[in-house]
């Protein structure tokens, strides 16, 4: 070969591996990108005058003589909106007997029509109220009554000419020229004139995180299943870090090196290659089923969940011990061990609080990975829908957790789309939670080597 | 103030309490044993409790069929359990986020250890860590959110620039070999680049030919094999570069500084001596992943459509499928105990223990003649 394209070849592969690592940072970045983004839009966002009657009638918050005052000037605007639709019914009428054929065309379209306007605005004043808590209130939200506007404008129609399925927006406004209703769609359904109907302003809503839910989400926050995480978590590593812990002192300062130890060993590095779903069909029948000797409830149970979720760390742990047992300078043993300490007292005061800082790295790393596991608390500990828990429930009762019902919002809820802030806002809270144990993770590390540097 | 004199503590134990400080110390070590233990004792556990509940099929009548028949139907009357289907989405599933994983992986690892400098893997270390903590479920919520819309709505878009990253470098390398061994037959010495032109403007050939292709291809649902597997990559990722990377570490600078000495450029001594040295290594942590990709429920349940069927062509990475993990996941709620269909689920829990039970032993046998090797005992 010669040396010019040996010296290309030798560049060349530089810029490919540094480039591979380029695709790791940009992976993160676009993964995190839209879930923090969109994230934040669930406590940050412009909320409509409708938001804060929810707070008010569901969470008596807010200030209920502004809030009336504000109702009032809403429904003055909403007023000529309603005429127009009124006039246009009895219109619609007269059209059925002399154009049948327009008239029941029209129909249809009307009720649709209706139905967005309903969920834009809620029900009218005077109307009996609404069976399901959703149909009670209009768009909370701004971004969404923008979207619902559009479908009041727009009628949607998939246009299949070219194979693929293609969304077609038709303007209303043409469909209903000449009728009473044409000028609505000008007039009071333009984005400044919803503006006066909804007043949107822009809100944090703190209790997103504080508060429970209400109607399958729709409204309200997450309460329950950031308590059911924090229960869940914290029940782990109640189990697993004195498990943890105990172990691996054993492996590092007593344990010789004999076939039993090996065999301890390889157990463990089997223990942290289960796939999470065998652990979870391991809970199932090993602490729930009747006729298992380690049953610990009926039922799904937080504190079966926490076991499960124990197990699932446990070699996370006794590795990450074990790493800052051994990088205990061996002096400082020797020191205690010349001043006539015992094996158990040396390691006691001694090499535990020494390594404190990488032991406690490892267990905010591995509460970071408990809080996020979905697949062995599925059967063992999760419920989709789910009051906040009092400590005396743990051994009976199931919970909703940050990671379950983020799965369960974004595929079994029967109305997927209209909560997907709801489900960015839970991806966030879950993200946030466990990257800030993994940074502080990260950041004791850090001091760490700084102190071992000196 | 009197102080009290206190007879000061004997120098040497008595016999008695001797006898009592060493019994005691051997019970405290027994405790730590058991405690040690406990890891043991989940093991056999789970085994038991897995078996346990998946001998009544392995007894049955269905056995036969789970392994040979690929239509998957339990809840019909009688009930097919056909697991082929879904053992080889799973099995199309890792090997497509292998193709993913172990490239830049690797690649990621060799930068990392020899070609970064030192302050700035200081920063990138919290990157792979970052990526590495995760959820799974987050991942998941993204590749159905975001990653499978974007698949549907610019499918070709997004097959182009996938091929391109993977296609144009190794093309490019390619073309460099091919045109420098064109020159050593047929010209002179120097001319390498030169010559490289000819297999160069074949591979743009190729690389424009198969974009246009993919261009043309529309994504009938994100929710497929691709998805799935490029996500399942990118979390397999930290798993790959920090085992392989330390592989690569544990080498040491000899090799290096000999290879360097013989006067091979950087990437020649990487590819051509510390890889193959640390080979090894990097087969343990292509397991590991493997292991990972295989054993995740949560990205594939949402996000690879859940089909029980093989696709068709049997490597059409858009067609959706689904896996063991997501079998598991989906149809466990559904199922009462002592079914055939309950006992299949723990059939194929019980496949997947085996398969990582083995995974297992075999990266570490790997890596333990790998320091048996480094160390200089073989």
């Amino acid at each position: 070969m010669n040396l010019n394209s040996r010296k290309v070849i030798d560049g060349s592969f530089t810029a490919f591996s540094g480039f591979s690592i380029a695709v790791m940072g940009i992976a993160l970045v676009v993964l995190l990108g839209p879930i923090i983004s969109k994230g934040i839009g669930a406590y940050i966002f412009k909320g409509t005058v409708e938001h804060r009657e929810v707070m008010l009638d569901l969470f008596q918050r807010g200030n209920k003589k502004e809030i009336a005052r504000e109702e009032n000037a809403v429904q003055k605007a909403r007023a000529p909106l309603y005429q127009a639709i009124d006039a246009f019914s009895s219109e619609l009428e007269d059209l059925k007997k002399n154009n049948p054929a327009q008239g029941y065309a029209l129909e249809a379209d009307f009720a649709e029509f209706n139905k967005s306007v309903f969920k834009l605005l809620g029900p009218r004043p005077g109307q009996p109220e609404p069976q399901l808590q959703r149909d009670r209130f209009g768009q909370t939200r701004w971004d969404g009554a923008l979207h619902v506007l559009g479908q009041a404008v727009n009628v949607e129609s998939w246009d299949y000419s070219e194979g693929m399925g293609k969304k077609v927006f038709k303007p209303r406004a043409e469909m209903y020229k000449g009728t009473k209703l044409e000028p609505v769609f000008t007039q009071y359904l333009s984005e400044d004139y919803a503006r006066k109907m909804l007043e949107p302003e822009w809100t944090f809503y703190y209790g997103f995180f504080t508060d429970v839910s209400y109607d399958a989400h729709f409204f309200g926050g997450l309460w329950p299943e950031v308590l059911g995480t924090l229960y869940l978590t914290f029940g782990a590593m109640l189990l697993a870090i004195p498990a943890g812990i105990i172990a691996a002192i054993y492996l590092v300062e007593y344990a010789g090196d004999t076939k039993l130890v090996a065999f301890i060993r390889s157990c463990i590095s089997t223990l942290a290659g289960v796939p999470s779903i065998v652990f979870g069909l391991f809970g199932l029948a090993c602490f729930i089923m009747d006729d298992s000797w380690f049953q610990i409830s009926r039922t799904a149970s937080v504190a079966a969940g926490s076991a499960t979720l124990a197990l699932l760390v446990l070699p996370t742990i006794i590795r990450a011990s074990e790493e800052a047992i051994r990088a205990v300078p061996s002096s400082y043993k020797e020191a205690a061990m010349g001043l006539g300490a015992t094996k158990w007292k040396t390691v006691a005061s001694i090499i535990l609080p020494a390594a404190l800082p990488g032991i406690l790295t490892g267990i905010v790393i591995s509460m970071g990975r408990a809080a996020g596991e979905t697949a062995p608390i599925i059967f063992t500990a999760a419920v989709t829908v789910g009051k906040p828990l009092g400590l005396d429930q743990i051994f009976s009762q199931p919970t909703p957790a940050l990671p379950w019902n983020l799965y369960n919002l974004c595929t079994e809820h029967e109305a997927v789309d209209e909560i997907r802030h709801v489900q960015y806002g839970m991806a966030f809270t879950l993200l946030a939670i466990v990257l800030a144990l993994n940074f502080s993770a990260i950041c004791l590390r850090a001091r760490i080597a700084k102190k071992l540097r000196g | 103030m009197e102080i009290e004199k206190k007879a000061p503590p004997p120098l040497l134990m008595s016999q008695r309490e001797g006898r009592l400080v060493r019994l005691m110390g051997m019970a405290g070590e027994g405790l730590l044993f058991l405690v040690a233990s406990l890891s043991v004792f989940a093991v056999l556990f789970i085994f038991y409790f897995i078996v346990r509940d998946a001998l009544p099929f392995i007894k049955g009548d269905y056995i036969g069929e789970f392994f040979s028949n690929s239509k998957w139907y339990p809840t019909h009357e009688p009930p097919v359990f056909g697991a082929l289907s879904i053992l080889y989405g799973s099995l199309i599933v890792t090997i497509g986020s292998c193709v993913v994983a172990i490239p830049l992986g690797v690649c990621s690892a060799v930068a990392l250890s020899d070609i970064i400098p030192f302050s700035w893997r200081q920063g990138i270390k919290p990157i792979i860590e970052l990526l590495a903590s995760i959820p799974s479920v987050a991942y998941g919520f993204f590749a159905l959110v975001v990653f499978a819309p974007v698949m549907q709505s610019h499918g070709g878009t997004l097959l182009v620039v996938g091929f391109l990253i993977i296609g144009a470098p190794v093309l490019g390398i390619a073309s460099l070999l091919v045109g420098d061994m064109l020159s050593d037959r047929f010209g002179d010495s120097n001319s390498g680049i030169s010559w490289a032109l000819i297999p160069g403007a074949a591979s743009l050939a190729i690389l424009v030919l198969v974009s246009w292709y993919l261009g043309g291809i529309q994504i009938i649902s994100g929710t497929n094999a691709l998805n799935v597997s490029v996500i399942l990559g990118i979390m397999a990722l930290p798993t790959i570069v920090s085992v392989s990377e330390d592989a690569l570490q544990a080498v040491g600078p000899e090799l290096r500084m000999g290879s360097y000495g013989l006067g091979a450029t950087r990437a020649e001594t990487l590819v051509l001596t510390v890889l193959p040295a640390a080979s090894s290594g990097i087969m343990a942590a292509v397991i590991l992943g493997i292991m990972r990709a295989l054993g995740e429920t949560m990205v594939v349940w949402m996000a690879s459509g859940n089909a029980a069927i093989i696709p068709d062509p049997f490597y059409d990475f858009l067609s959706p499928v689904r896996t063991m993990t997501a079998t598991i996941a989906g149809e466990m709620g559904e199922t009462a105990r002592g079914t055939q269909h309950y006992s299949v689920l723990f059939m194929c829990a019980f496949c997947l223990l085996i398969f990582c039970f083995i995974c297992n032993l075999i990266s570490e046998q790997v890596m333990k003649r790998n320091r048996m090797k480094l160390r200089g005992e073989i």
